[in-house]
């Protein structure tokens, strides 16, 4: 589930100023300038998605097009860009869009651990559902997850022994230990 | 005496003056040496005294503590003259020690360190090659409230501390603003001039290079490609023209040169 897509006229998000330089949306020849330009590119989609609280990110977002700058970081650019904060473990891709973790599956896990732990809710079960949009989870981070990313983080709890996935596709079910 | 003397008068009355000056001038020196060796000292112990008394606001203006700065050095104080805090001789090395909370070697030692560190991290975008103003700025990033308040003076002193580094880092001046350099390799006559060309709109093209500075095309190129090839120049190819050769320096450069559209546009 990913959010409505933002104009920019409007955008909430507060652009660094490396969005109002040109020469950013022209892959660079250079390999450490092009190396940096790539590091910046990454921080500024992670900062953009986690203020939108985006969990996807398509190769085609309106964000790599600066209408007022009349630039555009190419397509090709961009998947290169994708593939780089895949192996720093930011991404994944997902058919043709890419998760973007501006928190890591792993994080969210500790995160779901402690939340767990606060709320006394060892031994409950619940379903991913109710733990992406159920009251229970109004005004944590967890509220609009998208739920692959909490079944990812889930999985991690599992893997630790900490957690126990069952049911079917649409009403998986999770009980915490 | 009026310095705005006009007509022959006034030029006979200053040539009279020059005049009894130069006769009296060697008189004058021999006399008053020791005169003056006096006053130094006297001014020395008083600069000192000053210093305790406004130590707080030597500590928190950086402007203040600039212009501080320059008297002890005019007048033979080394401000970076090592101390041990223990040590309370209170001669002139001890003075910064007083003014800045500790060994000033502690201050700018620090300060250099963190100097080397964003230089270190902006290499890569900047080719080594980093605005005075921007250093200065990343370098307070960070830095808990309260604390001294650094200034470009300070990181220029910083970077001094470098020298035994191997020439790597250094001071320059190019057109109207200054650098710090963090790579061995010097500037050229021709890198220098297209950095200061782009210090205007903040880029460069090679038609502007050729009429602004008389350069053949192919020097222009080759130039550009040089600064590329550091790494001190970005590439724009979306000009639907020449392409557009950009100072890194003016990302975070705001003044004049690019608006920011931090409004989302």
């Amino acid at each position: 589930m990913s959010a409505a897509i933002q104009t920019e006229a409007g955008d909430t998000f507060p652009f660094p100023k490396d969005y109002s330089f040109p020469a950013f949306f022209t892959r660079q020849p250079n390999l450490q300038t092009h190396h940096a330009q790539l590091e910046k590119w990454s921080a500024l989609v992670l900062a953009y998605a986690h203020h939108h609280r985006l969990f996807r990110f398509s190769p085609t977002h309106p964000v790599f097009h600066n209408k007022k700058l009349d630039r555009r970081f190419a397509e090709a650019d961009v998947r290169e860009l994708l593939e780089h904060m895949r192996k720093d473990g930011r991404a994944e891709w997902v058919g043709n869009e890419v998760f973007v973790y501006w928190r890591r599956p792993e994080d969210w896990a500790r995160k779901l651990e402690k939340w767990v732990e606060d709320t006394a809710q060892k031994g409950h079960v619940l379903t991913l559902y109710e733990i992406t949009e159920g009251e229970a989870t109004l005004g944590t981070d967890f509220h609009g997850m998208d739920g692959e990313v909490l079944l990812k983080a889930l999985n991690h709890l599992v893997k630790r022994g900490r957690a126990q996935i069952f049911g079917q596709d649409d009403s998986l079910g999770v009980k915490f230990f | 005496m009026s310095r705005k003397g006009v007509g022959i008068g006034a030029f006979d009355r200053s040539r009279l003056t020059s005049r009894q000056f130069a006769s009296h001038g060697s008189s004058l020196r021999a006399s008053n040496t020791e005169a003056l060796t006096t006053q130094l000292t006297v001014f020395r112990s008083l600069l000192q005294q000053f210093a305790q008394t406004h130590a707080k606001d030597i500590r928190s203006d950086p402007a203040f503590r600039a212009q501080f700065a320059r008297m002890c050095t005019a007048i033979g104080v080394d401000p970076l003259a090592s101390s041990s805090s223990s040590s309370s001789s209170g001669a002139g090395g001890g003075l910064w020690a007083q003014l800045l909370g500790g060994s000033v070697n502690d201050f700018y030692f620090e300060l250099a360190v963190r100097v080397v560190e964003v230089c270190s991290r902006t290499r890569g975008e900047n080719g080594g090659l980093i605005g005075l103003k921007e250093l200065t700025e990343r370098v307070s990033q960070g830095r808990m409230e309260g604390s001294t308040e650094i200034s470009p003076d300070d990181v220029k002193r910083a970077v001094e501390t470098l020298k035994p580094l191997g020439g790597s880092y250094a001071v320059i001046s190019v057109g109207h603003k200054e650098y710090v350099r963090s790579v061995p390799r010097e500037l050229s006559n021709d890198q220098a001039s297209v950095v200061e060309a782009a210090q205007v709109l903040g880029y460069v093209s090679v038609s502007m290079l050729r009429d602004n500075l008389g350069w053949e095309k192919a020097r222009c190129q080759t130039v550009i490609d040089d600064l590329m090839s550091e790494g001190m120049l970005w590439v724009d190819k979306q000009t639907r023209g020449e392409w557009e050769y950009w100072s890194p320096t003016s990302m975070v450069d705001t003044e004049g040169v690019m608006e920011p559209a931090l409004d989302g546009g």
